[in-house]
């Protein structure tokens, strides 16, 4: 790591950009200068997701039958913590807002919680099954309820107090690869493998999803959706090599975000100002765009096969 | 012995044993629905499970502890069913490892080198799961009050989302420029980045950049399969990550050579080919250098005669910038290159111009004594006689003063053909003759002496006296057509005869004096 700690992640109180993907490992980023600055070890899996933890000191990772955590502030290049005991491919994984507990889910049909506190009276291990392998989970805001969609393509509202669940189709014989919740709450994209996007309100008080927008928003398989910190954004990912950059205004297309190298485009995270946003690819490079300006700003390489995962991390000034 | 305590693997090898040897294949019938070793196996996982359950109910603060002291308490829970733990390995595996193939051939000594192996990867990975808790998922077992319920998943304000100034948007800023940027490709074959992949680590020199950064060679890391230009690319790469301030040009102006500990280039060896992976070689010390240079050394070397004319490279004649001027070479200077070069091939212009009317008036001088022979400078071409090499074809230039001995280069690359240079004052040639005459060539002889060449070589004539009595005689040995051959020794020997100089004197005593003692010798021996 360079001397002067300002491409560190000391106690997550710096920018950070982790990648994962095929060639089993974990990279951390210098994000501004693309220096690769640390190399970790995921072994005997893919990385299927990667989250950053809410305080920044770690990042996790989903692979196969594992999550597997990893300090960003340390030079130890394998997991401090390794969650097991799962037949299957885990999806996803993220965490509540204060660290407490952390959901997954996963190839085995399940969402699930894990209580990460120590020392208490209780744990409160959930677990949540649903007919058909999970590809995608997200937590509401309000931390009260987890979205979970998958094979079968129905979107389960899972509210995390009483347990019940609410259930959408958005399309029938389609798979739900993505779920998204804008920020601020009020908006709910999923993405499926037909490459269509499907938008509810979330508005009023309890809130109920509406029905707002269908994108047409890839040809191809969509991989990923996600808001933009400022909710004016949706960005959609496709096997179709692009990263298409909505307005939540119009849902007109904003950008597309294509290079000539790029292949199918497996995530992507936006900058805290919504300015910037970045993309791994399986093309084994992740690159940085200017919204704005539409242009390409940095390139990271040094992962050997695709990347199929990416977090990041930004720091407000 | 102590590797057979365990039921479930002895019957596992016993089965396998039969059903392997059983040419007859009725073992194989007779076992097939009985698999002991499995059913052993998952009354191991039974008894397990029960013990853990019972560990569960138990009213103690096994809950509280810690997560994983629970798994270690686990792994520690060997029941008598357990196997080994590699026994669910395949088929193959154990046929490497397994031993009732060595029972037959009644082997002394068991080989362990795969158990040993085994042993130390087990080590290792046991000291890596030391550091790393491990949770397992559990399912939950006690359904949580509702209190309990709304404290862990309390509902919250989902808060107003402020405009943000993003800090990496700050350090992009600060950060417009980056050199690296232009060897990113390369940043893939990073050796130090890899799982599981062969590496290979170089000391490289940065010989093209100006001293003052050249004191420590930069070590770099690549995964063994980049090829020699991935291995300057990701030099490149590295080095602009490291020392930003310095700008590097394009990869392909670079080549990697063989160098030195200390960093010292052996500009000799042309550099590793950029198309070969780096694995290829067994060089770890390298020096990056710009082919622009190498290739005006390169040159510089392959024309090792006109160099040395103008440079004086030889140390046969240390600054001979006035010598070699036959009227060929003043032509052949053609070679190119650089400035200086041509600055000294004007120098030496001016030079044969001097020589040539200098050379006129001593022609006029001779030529009213021995007319038309002699005259200021031919050249022939005859072939070198060498006693371990092959007979090479040179240029012979007989002048006045000098005899030049020239190769000819008719193979440019052919670097282990080329021969010397020579250059000997007339006054250091002591003798000439016809060895002998075949049917199609003559061979000729020209000795010579070491110790005589002052008169053209002044810079070193610290040591001026003449005579030299234990004065050493090498010899030129030539081979040519028989017309060629007798006009060169007429030649050579009218103009040592005319110049009659010490070191001819001194050899013609020598061989009288040798011819008398063999005289001398005979008539004692016949009297």
């Amino acid at each position: 790591m360079s001397g002067d700690g300002s491409g560190g992640v000391g106690g997550g109180t710096q920018v950070a950009l982790v990648t994962g993907g095929y060639d089993h490992t974990i990279k951390l980023w210098q994000a501004h200068s693309g220096v690769c600055l640390r190399t970790m070890q995921h072994p005997d899996s893919q990385v299927n997701d990667l989250e950053i933890t809410p305080n920044g000191q770690m990042v996790a990772a989903c692979g196969y039958q594992h999550i597997r955590m990893y300090d960003l502030a340390s030079a130890n290049p394998d997991p401090v913590m390794n969650f097991e005991a799962i037949t299957k491919n885990v999806s996803r994984v993220g965490f509540q807002e204060n660290g407490q507990w952390m959901y997954t889910g996963g190839e085995d049909c399940t969402a699930r919680i894990w209580d990460l506190r120590a020392g208490r009276p209780f744990q409160c291990q959930r677990i949540f099954e649903v007919p058909a392998p999970v590809n995608a989970v997200v937590l509401h805001p309000d931390q009260s309820q987890i979205m979970v969609g998958g094979q079968s393509g129905i979107i389960h509202i899972w509210d995390l107090k009483t347990d019940h669940n609410e259930q959408l189709i958005p399309e029938a014989e389609a798979s739900i690869q993505d779920i998204a919740i804008d920020p601020s709450g009020k908006l709910m994209a999923a993405v499926n493998n037909k490459g269509s996007c499907y938008v509810w309100s979330l508005a009023g008080s309890p809130p109920r999803p509406a029905p707002r927008k269908h994108l047409r928003a890839h040809n191809k398989y969509a991989l990923r959706c996600k808001f933009s910190p400022d909710s004016t954004m949706l960005v959609t990912t496709s096997g179709d090599c692009s990263a298409r950059v909505w307005r939540t205004s119009d849902w007109s297309l904003l950008r597309e975000l294509r290079h000539d190298a790029q292949r199918w485009v497996w995530d992507a995270a936006f900058s805290i100002d919504s300015h910037y946003l970045f993309t791994g690819s399986s093309d084994s490079y992740a690159r940085l765009w200017d919204l704005e300006k539409g242009t390409l700003e940095r390139e990271y390489c040094g992962h050997q096969k695709p990347i199929t995962a990416l977090a990041f991390r930004d720091q407000a000034v | 012995m102590a590797t057979y305590d365990n039921k479930v693997w002895l019957l596992k090898n016993i089965r396998e044993a039969f059903i392997a040897t059983d040419d007859t294949g009725l073992c194989d019938i007779v076992m097939a629905g009985e698999d002991f070793s499995k059913i052993f196996q998952n009354k191991a996982m039974e008894e397990k499970k029960k013990y853990k359950e019972g560990i569960l109910y138990q009213p103690s603060t096994s809950k509280i502890k810690e997560l994983s002291s629970d798994i270690s308490d686990e792994r520690e829970l060997v029941t008598q069913f357990d196997p080994y733990p590699d026994m669910e390995d395949s088929e193959e595996d154990d046929l490497v490892c397994g031993s009732y193939i060595r029972h037959e051939d009644f082997l002394p000594h068991r080989q362990r080198s795969n158990t040993t192996l085994w042993l130390d990867k087990k080590e290792q990975a046991l000291k890596k799961a030391a550091k790393i808790k491990v949770i397992k998922w559990e399912d939950p077992t006690i359904k949580l009050t509702a209190e309990q319920m709304a404290e862990t998943f309390a509902k919250i304000e989902v808060k107003k989302v402020e405009k943000k100034k993003s800090l990496l948007a700050e350090q992009l800023e600060h950060c417009p420029d980056l050199p690296h940027r232009q060897y990113l490709e390369y940043a893939k074959f990073d050796g130090t980045a890899q799982l599981g992949l062969p590496i290979k680590s170089f000391k490289i020199f940065m010989t093209m950049l100006p001293e003052k950064h050249q004191n420590y060679p930069l070590v770099v890391c690549v995964i063994a399969s980049a090829k020699i230009k991935d291995l300057i690319g990701f030099t490149c790469y590295k080095y602009s990550i490291e020392h930003p301030e310095i700008t590097l040009g394009s990869v392909h102006e670079y080549g990697l050579c063989i160098a030195e500990d200390d960093g010292e280039v052996d500009l000799a060896f042309p550099c590793l080919d950029a198309n070969e992976p780096c694995s290829k070689f067994g060089f770890t010390c390298l020096g990056l250098i710009d082919l622009k240079t190498k290739i005006i050394i390169d040159r510089a070397t392959d024309s090792i005669p006109d160099y040395s004319v103008m440079s004086g490279a030889f140390h046969v004649f240390p600054k001979a910038s006035d010598s070699g001027q036959s009227h060929h070479n003043t032509s052949r200077h053609n070679t190119g290159g650089s400035s200086t070069s041509e600055a000294v091939r004007s120098a030496i212009r001016a030079v044969n111009e001097e020589r040539k009317a200098g050379g006129l008036n001593v022609d006029k001088m001779q030529s009213h004594i021995i007319a038309t022979e002699a005259p200021q400078c031919k050249a022939y071409s005859v072939h070198m006689l060498r006693k371990v090499r092959t007979n090479i074809l040179v240029q012979l230039v007989i002048s006045l003063d000098r005899i030049e001995i020239e190769p000819i280069v008719t193979h440019k690359h052919a670097f282990w053909s080329r021969s010397k240079y020579f250059l000997h004052s007339i006054d250091s040639v002591a003798w000439c003759q016809i060895l002998e005459s075949k049917a199609n060539k003559t061979t000729f002889r020209i000795v010579y002496s070491t110790s005589h060449n002052t008169s053209l070589n002044d810079r070193t004539a610290g040591n001026t006296n003449f005579f030299h009595p234990n004065t050493t005689y090498k010899c030129h040995d030539f081979e040519c057509d028989h017309e060629t051959g007798k006009e060169i020794v007429e030649k050579i020997n009218t103009i040592l005869d005319l110049r009659n100089s010490p070191c001819r004197r001194e050899y013609k005593t020598a061989k009288e004096k040798k011819l008398q003692t063999r005289r001398s010798f005979h008539t004692k021996q016949t009297s």
